[in-house]
C-alpha cells in the first residue's frame, strides 16, 4: 500500500483541480479527459499502470459522452484522480472496478456542481445587468472572473473530497479474487458506453464502416495469441 | 490592433468561464471582445458603448470557433454596420459554429486521439504517448483559435462564406471517419489490456457489454452509460461482498 506524502497529496489535489477546470473552462486541452488525468495521478503517485488503468476504464464510459454547450454531462476528471489514489492500494485486478465505480459517482456529482456554478452564473448576471446595459467593460471582465473563480472553486472542492475521501476509504477496501467480477462487469460497461458512443457518432455513412473495419481489425490484433 | 488581437487570442481561451444558462458564452464573448472594441472607443465612443453592450449578448458555439464570431462582430462593429444587422449576424453564427465545431473537435478530433492514445497504451509506449496526444491537439486547438480569430476580423459580415470556403467543412468528415476507425480498432484492444487473467474474465465482460446493448440501451435516454455502470458495477459489487 502506498502512503502519499504531504507533497504527494498536494500535488493530487492541484491536478484534480486542474483537469476539472479544463472540463469547461480553461483551457479545455484535453487534460480532463479520464485517460490524461489517471495517467497523470499515477504518475504522480509513482504507479503508472495503475493510473493508465483506471484512465483508460473510464475513457470508455467519457467516449460516450460529448461535451455539448447547454447538455448537464458527467465531470470525471476529479473523481479519475481519486480513482487512482483508490485503486493503488491492492491488486489491480481487485481494486479497479471498485475504483471505477468511485469515480462514476465522483462524474455524477460533477455533472451537478457544474449546473449549480452555471446557475450561480446566471444569478450574478441578473445582479449586474444594469453593467451590462451600458456595456461596462469593468463588468463584464468582473462577471468572467467570478465565474473562473467558481470554477477553480468547484473543482478544487470536488478534487478534494474525491482525493480525501480515497484516502479514508482505502484502508475499508474489500479485497480478495471475487473482486475481481466487479472490475469484469465494469469493463462490459464501459466498453457497453464507448460502443454505444461510437455508434450514435458514426450515424449511417462511411464512418460507420470505418467504425466496423476497426472493430474487426482490433478483434484480430486482440485475439492473436 | 496587434496587441488587442494577442489579448483576446488569449482570452479566447477563457470564453466558456462565466457560462450561464441566461446568456451561455455571451458574457465571455464580450470579455474576449473588448480589447479589439479598444480602439473603436477613441474613435466612437457612442458606437463603442452600442458595440460593447452587443458584444456580451446571448451568444453560443463551439468555444474553438467563438474566434470566428468575434472577429467577424468586431469588424462589422468598425465597418458601422447597423447595429440589428449585428445582432442578426450573432444569432446566425450560432448553430453553425456549434455544429461545426461539435462535429470537428468533440466528435471527430477528441475520440481520434483518444483512440491512438489508447492504442498507444495496450502498445506500452506508457504515459508519454499521452503527453504526445495532448501537445498534438492543443497545437490543433491553438492554430484553429488563431485562424477563427483572423478570418472571422478579415471577412466581417460575410464570414459566412469564408467559412464555407475554408477548410472548416471538409475537414470535419474526415477526421470523422479516423475517429470512427481508431475507437473501432481501441476498443477491443483496451478490453483485452484491461481484463484481468482470470477463466471467465472474458465472458463475464462480454455478458455485460450484451446486456448493456441489447436490454437496456433501448430504453433511453434515461438510461445512460454512467447510469447503467454505476447500477451494473454496484450489483457486481454487492454480489462480490456477499459471497463465500
Amino acid at each position: 500500500m502506498i502512503l502519499e506524502t504531504a507533497g504527494t497529496t498536494a500535488l493530487l489535489l492541484v491536478w484534480g483541480t486542474v483537469v476539472g477546470i479544463d472540463l469547461v473552462s480553461f483551457p479545455q486541452g484535453l487534460l480532463s479527459r479520464p485517460l490524461i488525468a489517471g495517467a497523470g495521478a499515477g504518475l504522480m503517485l509513482g504507479e503508472p499502470v495503475v493510473g493508465l488503468r483506471v484512465g483508460l476504464m473510464l475513457e470508455l464510459f467519457a467516449l460516450d459522452v460529448m461535451p455539448v454547450g447547454a447538455a448537464r454531462y458527467p465531470d470525471y476528471g476529479p473523481g479519475v484522480v481519486g480513482a487512482v489514489v483508490l485503486a493503488a492500494s491492492g491488486p489491480w485486478q481487485e481494486t479497479l472496478g471498485l475504483a471505477t465505480l468511485y469515480a462514476l459517482g465522483f462524474a455524477v456529482l460533477g455533472g451537478w456542481s457544474l449546473l449549480l456554478l452555471r446557475r450561480s452564473n446566471g444569478r450574478a448576471i441578473g445582479r449586474h445587468s444594469a453593467g451590462l446595459a451600458a456595456g461596462d467593460a469593468a463588468t463584464i471582465a468582473e462577471l468572467q472572473y467570478r465565474g473562473l473563480a467558481g470554477d477553480v472553486f468547484r473543482s478544487a472542492v470536488l478534487s478534494g473530497a474525491a482525493v480525501i475521501g480515497a484516502m479514508l476509504l482505502r484502508p475499508s477496501l474489500p479485497g480478495g479474487d471475487r473482486y475481481a467480477i466487479v472490475t469484469e462487469v465494469a469493463i462490459g460497461s464501459g466498453l457497453a458506453a464507448a460502443l454505444a458512443g461510437a455508434l450514435r457518432s458514426a450515424g449511417r455513412g462511411a464512418r460507420l464502416r470505418w467504425l466496423a473495419a476497426g472493430v474487426v481489425l482490433g478483434v484480430l490484433l486482440a485475439v492473436r495469441p | 490592433m496587434i496587441a488587442g488581437f494577442l489579448q483576446a487570442l488569449r482570452r479566447l481561451f477563457l470564453v466558456q468561464g462565466a457560462w450561464s444558462y441566461e446568456r451561455m458564452t455571451g458574457v465571455g464573448i464580450g470579455y474576449a471582445s473588448e480589447p479589439l472594441l479598444e480602439d473603436l472607443r477613441l474613435a466612437d465612443p457612442t458606437r463603442h458603448a452600442e458595440a460593447a453592450v452587443r458584444s456580451a449578448e446571448y451568444f453560443n458555439s463551439h468555444p474553438y470557433l467563438a474566434g470566428l464570431a468575434v472577429g467577424a462582430l468586431v469588424r462589422a462593429e468598425y465597418d458601422q454596420v447597423p447595429g440589428a444587422q449585428v445582432s442578426r449576424l450573432r444569432s446566425a453564427l450560432t448553430s453553425p459554429l456549434g455544429a461545426l465545431g461539435d462535429q470537428l473537435f468533440w466528435a471527430g478530433l477528441v475520440p481520434a486521439l483518444m483512440g491512438l492514445g489508447i492504442l498507444g497504451v495496450v502498445a506500452g509506449l506508457g504515459p508519454w504517448i499521452l503527453v504526445a496526444v495532448v501537445v498534438v491537439y492543443n497545437a490543433v486547438r491553438v492554430a484553429t483559435t488563431w485562424w477563427a480569430l483572423s478570418t472571422g476580423l478579415a471577412s466581417g459580415v460575410h464570414v459566412g462564406s469564408a467559412i464555407a470556403r475554408s477548410w472548416l467543412p471538409r475537414a470535419a468528415p474526415l477526421v470523422g471517419l479516423v475517429a470512427g476507425g481508431s475507437v473501432g480498432i481501441a476498443l477491443p484492444l483496451a478490453a483485452r489490456w484491461l481484463l484481468p487473467p482470470r477463466p471467465h474474465a472474458m465472458t463475464i465482460a462480454l455478458g455485460t457489454l450484451a446486456v448493456a446493448l441489447l436490454a437496456v440501451w433501448p430504453l433511453g435516454p434515461r438510461v445512460n452509460p454512467v447510469r447503467f455502470g454505476v447500477g451494473a458495477i454496484g450489483l457486481a459489487a454487492l454480489l462480490a461482498w456477499g459471497l463465500p
